[in-house]
């Protein structure tokens, strides 16, 4: 059964499609086949951090006009046979995105039996994140640890429960889940930042991870690598762990508890 | 504090002209929730009784004289092809000696006075066409006894075409004590999901309560009181409609803007100590927003 998971934040530059690179590759690592979305159309970012910008020649708005083939359109990535890379297009905006077309393009990704279908919203509460959001199963909620951030994803977690055709149609509403990036610990001791009994005291949305401030990520999206492939970098881990904690869905709240503290200890020395 | 530091300024409580509040009850109605249990009551009974306007036909008569009446007809209407359409026979055009010409002792236009509208002839001539005579407008009480022996009701003086009322509901006249019953109490909307930034919920005509985080940039709007078993950091409007009597309860009173009946106050002046973030009620006292600890 395919699973729509959502990478979104409402405010841009937060690391969503650093997230949604992370992510999909931290899931076709672990075997299961996965399809990453760019649906920042006009902007498009993912297939740099994915390192296949030379090979893009068709994308999601060819698929979704009908112009070509899904298959046609999707990059296979080089070091992982299950990782499979839909880009946005360049030269269009977001209102080249068509309901109809996307719903489409999902169901096909659906038939071709994968695993999981990570959308890359773009920034904003308009058509490409609307559409992007509309037919997930789960979010991820990405969410920097200053105020601005903090609001906006309190909106897309409004618009998540209300806007989507999950919340539409009144069926089981989406997952949400809280990833909180570029986290500094020192700063939030200093009070520079929010802490996460803050975010969470604000939000109340079960956290799913917490990925420290780090130098590796830019190295990372400058070579066209994403940020999970680094070897040993506090960043790699961390990903890591939230795509474990993402697979082990019996107990997701046992996880976001427990496993919170000890990740501190263990990437930062304890505290 | 997340926020940062309010500037810290004199409490005063500013009447609001009622204009943007007007505005934003104007765009409510789209925002309110279908559930939360604000759907209208099932049905009550086997029928209902209510309030309707109908269009009916009126025959609207120029003269008293029967037979004068029944040559007019037959000569344009007689030909029939009517469906049994329901007629209000409209007697406000009958010429009639008025009691100040009489008194003026001007002769009386007819030899025996007022001449009643022979209203049994009229309806026979009716039904013999294919109509159904409901109802008469502008008939003296003779006319009017006459009328209600023949089941038409009073369509009073109102142009027949604006008022009617269908026969059963004259004579069912125990039934329409229902419709002076007051109107069933609003129930009260309920909230159970968190309240996020730029969600807005109005309770029309009753209380608000919501169980669930209502955060910054989210509104919560009652015509009652507005309760948030929660902490409430958005803005919360009790009182929507002027119900002075309307307050505002909440578990944790953070709110960016609390306002009953128009009368506001926002947190750019920090809410005093002993109810900020912490369980609290606000009312109205005259002019001035009252804030209240509550303690459990």
């Amino acid at each position: 059964m395919t699973k729509i998971v959502v990478v979104t934040s409402g405010k841009g530059g937060v690391g969503k499609t650093t997230t949604s690179a992370s992510f999909a590759t931290g899931l076709a690592m672990r075997g299961l086949k996965t399809c990453v979305i760019d649906f920042d159309v006009g902007l498009r970012n993912l297939d740099l951090i994915m390192g296949v910008e030379r090979r893009v020649v068709y994308d999601l708005i060819n698929v979704v006009n009908d112009e070509i083939k899904l298959t046609q359109a999707l990059i296979k990535d080089k070091q992982l046979d299950k990782l499979y890379i839909l880009a946005a297009s360049q030269t269009r905006d977001k209102d080249a995105l068509k309901q109809e077309g996307v719903e489409r393009v999902l169901e096909e990704l659906k038939a071709m039996e994968f695993d999981y279908i990570v959308c890359d919203s773009p920034a904003g509460i308009e058509t490409g994140a609307l559409m992007a959001m509309h037919y997930a199963d789960e979010a991820l909620v990405v969410t920097n640890p200053e105020v601005s951030s903090v609001r906006d994803s309190d909106r897309i977690l409004g618009m998540l429960s209300s806007k989507t055709k999950r919340a539409i149609e009144g069926g089981e509403p989406i997952k949400e889940h809280l990833l909180i990036t570029r986290y500094n610990p020192n700063r939030v001791e200093g009070g520079q930042m929010l802490s996460l009994d803050d975010i969470h005291d604000i939000l109340r949305t079960p956290l799913i991870g917490v990925i420290p401030e780090s130098e590796s990520v830019l190295q990372a999206s400058n070579q066209g690598t994403p940020a999970i492939h680094l070897a040993e970098t506090d960043v790699a881990e961390a990903y890591k762990d939230v795509v474990a904690r993402f697979l082990g869905e019996d107990k997701p709240m046992r996880f976001t508890e427990a496993v919170k503290p000890s990740w501190f200890k263990r990437v930062f020395g304890g505290k | 504090m997340p926020f940062g530091a309010v500037p810290n300024r004199p409490a005063e409580t500013p009447r609001l002209n009622s204009r943007p509040f007007e505005g934003w009850l104007g765009q409510m109605a789209d925002n309110t929730r279908e559930n939360g249990g604000r759907k209208a009551a099932a049905r009550t009974g086997a029928f209902e009784l209510k309030s309707r306007r109908f269009s009916l036909l009126g025959l609207v008569l120029h003269s008293a004289d029967m037979a004068e009446i029944a040559a007019d007809w037959a000569e344009r209407a007689g030909a029939g092809g009517f469906e049994h359409e329901p007629v209000v026979i409209d007697l406000t055009a009958v010429p009639r000696a008025s009691a100040a010409a009489v008194a003026a002792g001007q002769a009386p236009l007819a030899l025996d006075g007022p001449a009643p509208v022979d209203l049994r002839a009229i309806v026979e001539l009716l039904r013999a066409s294919q109509l159904q005579p409901v109802a008469v407008a502008g008939a003296t009480p003779e006319e009017l006894a006459l009328a209600h022996e023949l089941g038409l009701a009073d369509a009073a003086d109102e142009p027949a075409a604006e008022r009617t009322a269908p026969i059963e509901a004259v004579r069912e006249v125990i039934v329409e004590r229902i419709v002076e019953k007051p109107a069933a109490p609003v129930p009260t909307m309920i909230i159970d999901k968190p309240l996020r930034s730029g969600q807005r919920i109005y309770a029309k005509g009753g209380d608000l309560v919501v169980l669930a985080l209502v955060n910054h940039g989210a509104e919560v709007i009652a015509d009652g009181s507005v309760h948030v078993y929660a902490p409430l950091r958005g803005k919360a409007i009790a009182g929507a409609r002027g119900d002075i009597t309307a307050r505002i309860y909440a578990h944790s009173l953070e709110a960016e803007l609390l306002s009953i009946a128009g009368i506001y106050r926002t947190a750019e002046n920090p809410l005093p100590a002993e109810v900020a973030g912490k369980p609290a009620q606000v009312l109205l006292d005259g002019e001035k927003l009252l804030m209240q600890p509550l303690s459990f």
